[in-house]
């Protein structure tokens, strides 16, 4: 194998398949980035491949001069520093001789030694699966990157920070006919987000399954380009996404994963539909008063009071922490109906949210001080969040 | 039926002081402790206790008190006739070890018993003889001023009491542990105690309680203990007291290293040991015990020592003023002390000062191995030589000296005549194994177990937290199940005050679940589960009063110890600078709340040792 590679592209696939590849295993495969040129006709390209076991990443770089097809199997991590460390050279040689692996730039070469391009374990051949060619029940849809992109955004925070019994690392995700919905909760809180498929078969099989928290990152870093279409693939245990068609081209990059096994809480019913106050504010301004407000929280003593007072239209948020001192900030309302209510919350839950709604009014419900806020930015997305109870 | 009622007669005076000799005289050590006391009380300044056969042959106890007058010879040995009170009142100041008057009576009856004696106003002595309860007049005869006690043959007329007497070597080192007692309550009064000619004890006079202490228990003990002392608040409320405290590092398994004096008599008491427990709390594991030696002094008034013949139960007017008296001034000495315990590098000799003989439990077996010193090294060069000298004869292995290595003096250095540099601060931080902490300090190389010290410092602030006002609580979007047995369930109620105080909400959710419905936010950023928690909390209710202190502590504990760093985690730099900032400012950082120790020290001292520097 011989190729010329453009650096700065290089780089950028590189960076991103450093992301799947595994840190501790016995396998050393797996810390491994295969690259395999391809050459045909006046086209040719090079496919970074990585996977850890778990989760796998290929991505293609176009902007190569393949001199000789072949394959390679290198360190990712002395991959990456070469890479990233040759600043000055617009383009990359890399040619490999047995193992071992030649890096050279205009003043430096690098020889590092690899593996076996056929020790390196196999992944999903994504053409196939998205052609509907692997003879198994898949169920296939195709989205914006932006709107899978904004779908992920405004869930994965909200995901449980490991898996336990009371949560899932990972975000639901469900397709009904045109209807795509993502949901995740920690157990405190959930976040539900809607969209509407442009496309989608009327016999198309509904998709329910769970997408680990770190698959929905990797997602969210294939969506770089805007309103570009991807391709959905869920089979039995594995999510499968595509960026690029083939009338486009081809796959561009493709990731796998492995599906998070296990049933997803009820959480229709976790949202409450008797709220009686309805509180309108401004995005931006009670972002920053929270903020504020959460400058006098510590480990023990994390909530915001939010003293809602109807009649003057007014917020008054506190924090108190023992030992170390007390805040007060003040928010006008857009709008307040309701009795007076006074409720407390992790500022962090607020913030969380008020980060991924798009629309700069922003609704709030509530009904007592021991039961759930709501937040709500239009139908799309729907926040539920449990108070703590301050003393 | 045929009668067998027989009729009631007084018991003959031999009979009864036999049956009182069976609450006053139970061994040898009964007879010591008697003996000596009477020999302090006569203002002895030099004790001398000779033993034989571990005091069942032979216990003599000689003084140069007082001593007695011939003409009084006849009463000493008559039950219910002393010197040391005179009327009931007296009963109420009792300022004498002994008061009954039964003791020397009591021994008479049981053994063969001499006594010779002399006063200042006399030219000469006078000895009697109580042979199993028959007296014999005072006869003449020649000694110093003072008295000689002799007591021979003990229980040789009440062979079912003989019977139960143990070993010479068990009763020996119990009469040396009565005489070593005294002595340490009387620093002033030279103690010589001799076990069949060999000298067990031989304290000089004059002392120190601090030096009478080191030199009856060991002066090794000297870095081991700490001085504790009543301060002026208490003296005001008519106690006070001082003592050493043993390291939690001493801390034996048996509670038979607490040496408690009340006005210079030995004594056991549940409200004493209790404060002592309670002041070691969460320094030591449980089920070890704390070393002391503490001396309480009182008025007579506040105190009644005639409860239990022989007076080692008291009973206090107001047991609380001790108990917050030897409380207080523990806590203070332990807290103001540095508790990391260092690491010892020196092997115990064979017969050293471990807890290893007929004493020693089997936790204790366990712990160290059936042999005294397991750890010591194999000596191939006295095998390889033996196997030499029996096929060729003599032969030098070549090797240097006979232990195989190169005498450990001979290649040392000189000790450096510098000081050494002071030590920079510990600004630099080992993680070792995602488990250990390496740092510094004054004295040398500090090892913290980052679990242990994250969970001390996690437990004191949510002690401090919870004192105030509960635990902050997160509310669910759905409650917690938690699995729980019928019994659990219908205790919740009784939970209820305490959860609330711990941030916990929880109610039955059916015939085998309970639903928590709210946690305390901290332990969720903590990533601690509900369900973990829970479970563990219902488990361990059976064993605690939920309304108590302790349970609370025992809940708060269970919470640092989930929420704390566990063994493994990677932490950041600053992560570790931070737990070793909070290790100064906690209390009893030295320990984590089950007692095991958070650092240890490897002192420049036994460094130098180690590297054969010293």
């Amino acid at each position: 194998m011989k190729v010329i590679c453009d650096r700065a592209a290089l780089l950028a696939a590189v960076n991103m398949a450093s992301g799947v590849v595994a840190t501790r295993t016995p396998r050393p495969q797996l810390t491994c980035i295969k690259l395999t040129a391809r050459k045909s006709g006046k086209s040719a390209d090079l496919t970074l491949t990585a996977t850890d076991g778990e989760a796998a990443l290929r991505l293609t770089v176009a902007q190569v001069d393949v001199q000789e097809p072949g394959e390679a199997v290198i360190p990712a991590d002395k991959l990456r520093q070469i890479v990233s460390a040759e600043e000055g050279d617009p383009t990359l040689t890399i040619e490999t001789e047995d193992d071992a692996c030649h890096i050279r730039g205009q003043d430096a070469r690098f020889k590092v030694f690899g593996f076996k391009p056929s020790e390196f374990p196999s992944i999903p051949d994504f053409e196939k699966i998205f052609a509907g060619k692997d003879g198994g029940k898949t169920a296939i849809f195709t989205h914006t990157s932006d709107g899978l992109s904004t779908m992920i955004g405004r869930t994965l925070f909200a995901t449980a920070r490991e898996n336990s019994r009371y949560a899932v690392n990972g975000a639901l995700l469900k397709r009904e006919g045109k209807k795509l919905e993502m949901v995740a909760t920690d157990g405190r809180r959930l976040a539900l987000a809607r969209q509407t498929l442009a496309q989608s078969d009327k016999d198309a099989a509904p998709i329910t399954c769970i997408v680990p928290a770190r698959t929905l990152g990797l997602m969210q870093r294939l969506m770089d380009e805007p309103e570009v279409p991807v391709r959905v693939a869920v089979t039995d245990s594995q999510i499968l996404v595509a960026v690029g068609t083939p009338e486009d081209g081809g796959i561009r990059a493709a990731l796998s994963s492995n599906l998070v096994e296990g049933a997803f809480p009820p959480y229709e019913e976790v949202i409450p539909r008797d709220q009686d106050k309805k509180v309108v504010f401004d995005r931006d301004v009670l972002s920053s008063a929270v903020r504020r407000a959460a400058l006098l929280t510590n480990e023990e003593s994390r909530g915001v009071r939010m003293k809602f007072k109807g009649s003057e239209r007014q917020l008054e948020l506190s924090s108190r922490a023992p030992e170390m001192g007390e805040a007060e900030v003040n928010v006008e309302l857009s709008s307040y109906e309701g009795a007076d209510l006074e409720i407390g919350f992790n500022p962090t839950f607020i913030v969380d949210a008020l980060k991924v709604v798009s629309d700069p009014n922003v609704v709030m419900e509530l009904k007592a001080h021991n039961k759930p806020g709501v937040v709500k930015s239009g139908n799309d997305f729907v926040y539920v969040v449990m108070p703590v109870n301050l003393q | 039926m045929p009668s067998s009622r027989r009729s009631i007669r007084p018991l003959p005076e031999l009979l009864v002081n036999q049956i009182a000799a069976g609450e006053v005289v139970d061994r040898p050590a009964s007879v010591v402790k008697e003996l000596v006391e009477n020999a302090l009380d006569a203002g002895a300044t030099r004790v001398t206790v000779r033993l034989e056969q571990g005091g069942i042959e032979l216990v003599e106890v000689s003084d140069n008190g007082a001593g007695i007058a011939a003409e009084e010879l006849p009463l000493a040995l008559m039950p219910h006739a002393t010197s040391k009170i005179a009327a009931a009142e007296d009963l109420d100041r009792i300022g004498t070890l002994g008061f009954r008057g039964e003791a020397l009576a009591s021994i008479g009856s049981v053994a063969r018993v001499t006594i010779r004696s002399r006063t200042e106003a006399q030219h000469e002595a006078a000895e009697i003889a109580c042979d199993g309860g028959e007296t014999s007049v005072p006869r003449p005869a020649s000694g110093p001023v003072g008295t000689t006690a002799r007591v021979r043959n003990l229980f040789f007329n009440t062979p079912a009491r003989r019977k139960f007497l143990r070993t010479v070597p068990t009763e020996q080192a119990r009469c040396v542990d009565a005489a070593r007692d005294l002595a340490l309550a009387h620093p002033a009064v030279a103690f010589v105690v001799s076990t069949d000619g060999r000298t067990a004890l031989d304290l000089p006079p004059g002392q120190t309680p601090r030096e009478r202490a080191l030199a009856a228990l060991g002066t090794e003990l000297a870095d081991q203990v700490i001085e504790v002392s009543a301060d002026e608040f208490d003296d005001a409320r008519g106690a006070t007291l001082w003592g050493l405290a043993g390291l939690p590092a001493i801390a034996r398994a048996t509670n038979q290293a607490q040496h408690v004096f009340l006005n210079g008599r030995p004594i056991r008491d549940k409200t004493v040991q209790h404060a002592i427990k309670e002041a070691y709390r969460g320094l030591i594991e449980p089920g070890r015990h704390p070393t002391c030696v503490l001396m309480i002094e009182m008025s007579p008034a506040a105190v009644d020592v005639n409860v239990h013949p022989a007076k080692v139960e008291v009973r206090f007017r107001d047991p609380s003023l001790v108990h917050t008296l030897v409380l207080r001034a523990l806590r203070r000495a332990l807290q103001s002390a540095d508790l990391t315990p260092t690491i010892a590098t020196a092997r115990p000799t064979m017969l050293g000062p471990r807890e290893i003989g007929p004493a020693a439990t089997l936790a204790d077996r366990l712990r160290h191995g059936p042999w005294p010193d397991s750890g010591a090294p194999i000596d191939y060069a006295a095998t390889r030589e033996a196997l030499a000298s029996a096929e060729n004869g003599p032969v030098d292995g070549g090797r240097g000296s006979a232990s195989g290595w190169p005498d450990a003096a001979s290649i040392a250095e000189p000790k450096p005549q510098t000081p050494l540099p002071a030590p920079i601060p510990a600004s630099r931080v080992l993680q070792v194994h995602n488990s250990y902490l390496v740092t510094q300090d004054a004295e040398g190389v500090v090892i913290v177990d980052q679990h242990a010290l994250h969970e001390r410092v996690m437990f004191e602030q949510l002690v401090a937290r919870v004192s105030r006002e509960p635990l902050e609580r997160q509310r669910l979007l759905t409650p917690s199940v938690v699995p729980a047995t019928p019994a659990q369930i219908a205790r919740l109620p009784e939970l209820a005050p305490l959860l609330s105080r711990i941030g916990v909400e929880a109610e039955a959710i059916g015939p085998e679940a309970i639903g928590v419905h709210a946690f305390p936010s901290f332990l969720f950023e903590r990533g601690v589960d509900p369900v973990d928690l829970m479970s563990d909390l219902l488990e361990r209710s059976n064993d605690f009063a939920p309304d108590s202190e302790e349970a609370l502590r025992d809940v708060l504990d269970m919470m640092a110890c989930k929420a704390a760093v566990k063994a493994g985690d990677r932490m950041s730099e600053g992560e570790l600078a931070e737990l070793l900032t909070l290790r100064d400012e906690v209390e009893r950082s030295s320990n984590c709340p089950h007692g095991r120790p958070t650092s240890v020290r490897l002192t420049i001292r036994e460094l130098e040792r180690l590297f054969k520097r010293s």
